[in-house]
């Protein structure tokens, strides 16, 4: 619904994020937030109901002492294929996966703040506004005015920028071109890496270097076995951090967060 | 018509030859509960103007609770749909005895589970939404419509409840009012039927559908996972066992006989048997999740069972003891017949089904997904604690004013003629005479 | 997913959804609106009182809702199907053919109470007495009397005023108790008595004919007066008194009421005058 294409050839926007690269320093964080106008954490709120759109995990592979190895994830909405798990469960069609972009949207004016979508996430890459947003004085000029902020109550997500996409949409208007110039639709996090551990492209163009890169050996994505056919690819040389891609294993060894 | 004189306003109000406390003695009983409905209704309306920052929930645990408090309340008040459905549609007459009850309880289960449901959303104003936009491939959608339609209906057949109050009776338009809608009750409890049959069930699918938990879903039948017949199922074995465990705790505090033996041994069979298919079907269901759907999306069931506290003991505690224990105790006439067993089973029964609701919503969101992720705690908090609190005083005071003021149980003042009889003829007598 | 909202597609999901929910909607507006009519109608066609009686009727204990045929020994039990109104009986037509009852049988002088043979009587304590005018009054029993002693008051029916066999008659007061009374016969009232006149009403017939055949005569009234005396010693353990048993033949004193000055009259009153 966001960002309706005008193409002929539908899109599939999708990330490959090189986990070895990542060094977890939290830079996309940051941009995302800027960017997309996520408050900053409400007075007393925690870890765990602070907004992020995406967010980095470190992960070890349980050993101890030398044996021990360490690597970033960084976590945002998996855009998952058009069985979204999200999608279904809405109760007023607030989630929906644009046909065009492959881009898994949130409708906060729709909302109705349930919060069915995020039980149904398994990637828990969606966050609620558990207070009214608030900046402190004097940051609210710095917010984006391509993005309108969300209000109390409502859930909201990462949606690969849209504001940017509608920014390389009107661009391409006016230039009087139909597509969109792949250089001018990167969102945030993917400017900010310094390590540039995250690339960003159209799955569907097998030239673009995610689709190429999805294909690559390394390239995992995260639950797989739940068939939700996420558009974000991570990747590793490491067979250790490809396992950490998979379910929790039974026994003691399954914390390695 | 109404002559309000003095001391007896109160009175005049109540039922003609049952006997209730003093006005000041009830003032007493609800005083406590009005202050807890103070208390909730400040609760929840700290969580309406300030956010539902005020309560202990969080983006890993998005329900809470209210939402574990909502599908226990509703399927315990199953009562109301399946006895009206036992009653007008399959024709058990005996259960008119109760049907009155069932439907307070039904009344005050529903609707305080749609007020705490209205805390619960982040944005209460829009609730208008999903009939507006609706999504029909959402459970919620089903279960929003369902329980809203239902509340309605329930609202209707407790208008004849309060309609026969002594003096609104006197009134000629609520008298005949009242005597055409009982006519029309059977049409309305089919659609409660209908209703209650779909909601419990989207209730239960309402996890089951959950694809990216994989410890909630369940595969189905067509657009139905399994969790949604085992709800209905479960919800119309505890209802009447809810009824039996309520009317025996107002027997017990009101000192009353209300509804007669024979009653609550078919309420307790219905139960019993449920109970049975219930706990077979729950079994069933179990293995093959544990065997095959768990393990077809990639997560091996015996994970589930490492993150202390929910070991294996929870399943053997959902199914044995809550479920396979009450079951047997109600199928066996001997024990049922017996206060000591009923009641105590019953109970079990009850405790059951919460269990079975606070696996499905707090274990599921408890668990991890991602294998880098931790095992989940909660605790609510006390905004949230009060508003389940008042909830409870809500209930407890309509049942209270209905109970009072309504003809409740219609065998009450038959028992009581009874309890006289037995005074001075000798029991087989008494079952002659057919009182 | 409604057609005036932005994105909407038709599937069969909504075809079935939508389509259910608001069949569901409809049959529940329309059993409402249905029970509003109907009430309006009989509103109108003034059938408060007939639905009062058939509603309480149908409260009275099973015992109580006795065929008279019954206490008469022709019937081991039936349950009175027509709500004692035995004008629409056929069973009671056919019994009556078959044994007709003989006028002026019986005795006027019962458990030391007297019930004249001159009048008929209905089974919530009153009877009609047909006068050599063509019209008939209306009174308590003796019973009646008893239980209600020196009525507090007494509302009375204005004369012109209908009323209905089985429909309220007048109401009276009495220490707690506010009872109804029912009317023995249909009739137009035209005049109005008391306590202190013997009989309380005096209607002439609607539409010139006084059917009768409903009410109590001669032989039957004993064994229902029997059983009434049963019914009030229950009613009246039942309301906490202790008193010596009335059906060995002990004698209801005149006024009862004043006999149990700590007993709840309204729920002795409203047992006997079968209104629950």
């Amino acid at each position: 619904m966001i960002a309706q294409g005008k193409t002929n050839v539908a899109a599939r926007y999708g990330m490959s994020i090189d986990v070895d690269r990542c060094n977890g320093c939290g830079a996309c964080m940051v941009a995302c937030a800027a960017e997309n106008n996520v408050p900053p954490a409400a007075n007393g709120a925690t870890e765990r109901t602070g907004l992020t759109w995406i967010r980095v995990y470190r992960v070890d592979n349980g050993g101890e002492g030398n044996e021990r190895r360490s690597a970033f994830v960084p976590m945002l909405c998996q855009h998952c294929g058009k069985d979204a798990p999200c999608v279904a469960v809405c109760p007023q069609q607030a989630v929906d996966v644009d046909p065009a972009t492959g881009i898994v949207g949130q409708m906060p004016e729709r909302c109705l703040g349930c919060r069915y979508c995020m039980a149904a996430c398994p990637y828990h890459a969606r966050s609620f506004n558990w207070s009214d947003p608030a900046w402190p004085a004097g940051m609210e000029k710095t917010l984006n005015p391509d993005v309108a902020p969300r209000m109390r109550g409502v859930v909201e997500k990462c949606n690969l920028c849209q504001g940017r996409l509608h920014t390389a949409k009107a661009k391409a208007a006016m230039a009087g071109r139909v597509e969109i110039d792949p250089a001018d639709y990167v969102p945030a996090c993917v400017e900010a890496c310094p390590t540039r551990a995250i690339h960003f492209g159209n799955l569907n163009d097998a030239a673009s270097e995610v689709a190429q890169e999805s294909h690559r050996k390394g390239s995992f994505r995260m639950l797989e076995a739940l068939h939700t056919d996420p558009k974000i690819y991570y990747q590793s040389k490491k067979d250790w951090v490809r396992e950490t891609a998979s379910a929790p294993r039974p026994g003691k060894e399954n914390a390695r967060g | 018509m109404v002559r309000l004189t003095g001391k007896l306003a109160d009175g005049q109000f109540i039922t003609r030859g049952v006997s209730r406390c003093s006005t000041e003695r009830f003032l007493l009983w609800l005083a406590p509960w009005v202050a807890l409905l103070v208390f909730g209704v400040y609760c929840a309306g700290l969580c309406l103007v300030k956010g539902l920052n005020q309560t202990n929930m969080d983006n890993r645990f998005v329900f809470g609770l209210w939402i574990f408090v909502d599908l226990t309340i509703i399927a315990l008040g199953a009562g109301a749909f399946f006895t009206g459905f036992l009653l007008y549609i399959l024709k058990f007459k005996e259960l008119s005895a109760v049907i009155n009850s069932a439907v307070i309880i039904g009344l005050v289960c529903y609707s305080g589970a749609m007020a705490a449901l209205m805390v619960d959303v982040g944005q209460p104003l829009r609730c208008w939404f999903t009939f507006w936009y609706p999504n029909v491939h959402s459970m919620l959608t089903e279960v929003t419509f369902c329980i809203s339609c239902y509340l309605a209906v329930l609202a209707i057949e407790y208008l004849p409840v309060v309609l026969k109050n002594r003096r609104l009776k006197e009134i000629p338009s609520f008298l005949v009012f009242e005597f055409e809608l009982h006519k029309l009750i059977y049409v309305l409890a089919g659609v409660g039927t209908f209703l209650s049959f779909f909601h419990q069930g989207s209730l239960g699918g309402l996890f089951g559908v959950l694809r990216g938990r994989p410890f909630a879903f369940r595969e189905g039948l067509m657009v139905w996972p399994s969790t949604f017949f085992l709800f209905i199922l479960s919800a119309a074995a505890v209802g009447p066992s809810f009824l039996i465990l309520t009317t025996w705790l107002v027997e017990k505090i009101t000192h009353k006989r209300l509804v007669k033996d024979q009653v609550f041994q078919l309420l307790a069979r219905i139960s019993g048997i449920l109970l049975c298919v219930y706990v077979l079907a729950k079994a069933v269901d179990t293995l093959v999740w544990l065997n095959r759907t768990s393990p077809g999306l990639g997560f091996e069931a015996a994970q589930y069972y490492d993150w202390k506290p929910f070991g294996t003991w929870i399943l053997f505690a959902e199914i044995v003891l809550f479920g396979l224990l009450p079951a047997l105790i109600l199928i066996t006439p001997g024990l049922r017949a017996r206060r000591g067993w009923l009641i105590p089973a019953t109970a079990l029964a009850c405790c059951g089904v919460a269990l079975n609701r606070f696996v499905q919503t707090v274990q599921t969101q408890a668990l991890p997904t991602l294998s880098f992720d931790r095992f989940l705690s909660y605790s609510p908090s006390w905004q949230e604690v009060g508003t389940f609190a008042g909830v409870l005083a809500y209930g407890v005071l309509v049942y209270s004013f209905s109970f009072r003021y309504s003809q409740v149980f219609p065998e009450e003042r038959e028992l009581k003629a009874a309890r006289v009889m037995r005074l001075e003829i000798p029991e087989e007598e008494l079952v002659e005479a057919g009182r | 997913m409604l057609p005036w909202n932005y994105g909407f597609h038709f599937a069969t999901a909504s075809y079935i959804f939508l389509g259910a929910f608001y069949t569901v909607l409809i049959v529940v507006a329309t059993t409402l609106l249905n029970a509003f009519l109907r009430a309006r109608r009989d509103l109108t066609k003034a059938k408060a009182e007939e639905i009062r009686w058939h509603s309480d009727f149908h409260e009275l204990a099973a015992a109580d809702r006795s065929c008279r045929h019954v206490l008469t020994g022709e019937f081991q039990s039936r349950e009175c199907p027509h709500a004692f109104d035995c004008r629409k009986c056929e069973t009671h037509a056919k019994l009556i053919a078959s044994h007709p009852p003989v006028e002026g049988a019986g005795e006027a002088d019962l458990f030391g109470m007297s019930f004249p043979l001159d009048r008929m009587y209905h089974r919530g304590h009153t009877w009609a007495r047909p006068e050599a005018d063509g019209t008939v009054t209306i009174g308590l029993d003796d019973l009646g009397t008893r239980l209600l002693g020196v009525p507090d008051s007494v509302e009375l029916p204005q004369p012109g005023e209908e009323i209905h066999a089985n429909g309220t008659a007048f109401r009276i007061h009495k220490r707690e108790a506010d009872v109804r009374v029912l009317s023995p016969v249909d009739g137009e009232v035209v005049e109005t008595g008391g306590v202190d006149r013997g009989y309380f009403l005096r209607v002439k017939p609607i539409d010139g004919n006084m059917d009768m055949r409903h009410l109590l005569r001669g032989a039957e009234v004993k064994p229902w007066l029997l059983g009434e005396l049963e019914r009030l010693q229950l009613a009246l353990s039942m309301e906490g008194a202790s008193m010596p048993s009335l059906a060995d033949g002990g004698t209801p004193v005149a006024d009862i009421a004043a006999a149990y000055p700590r007993t709840d009259w309204d729920a002795v009153c409203g047992e006997m005058f079968l209104e629950p």
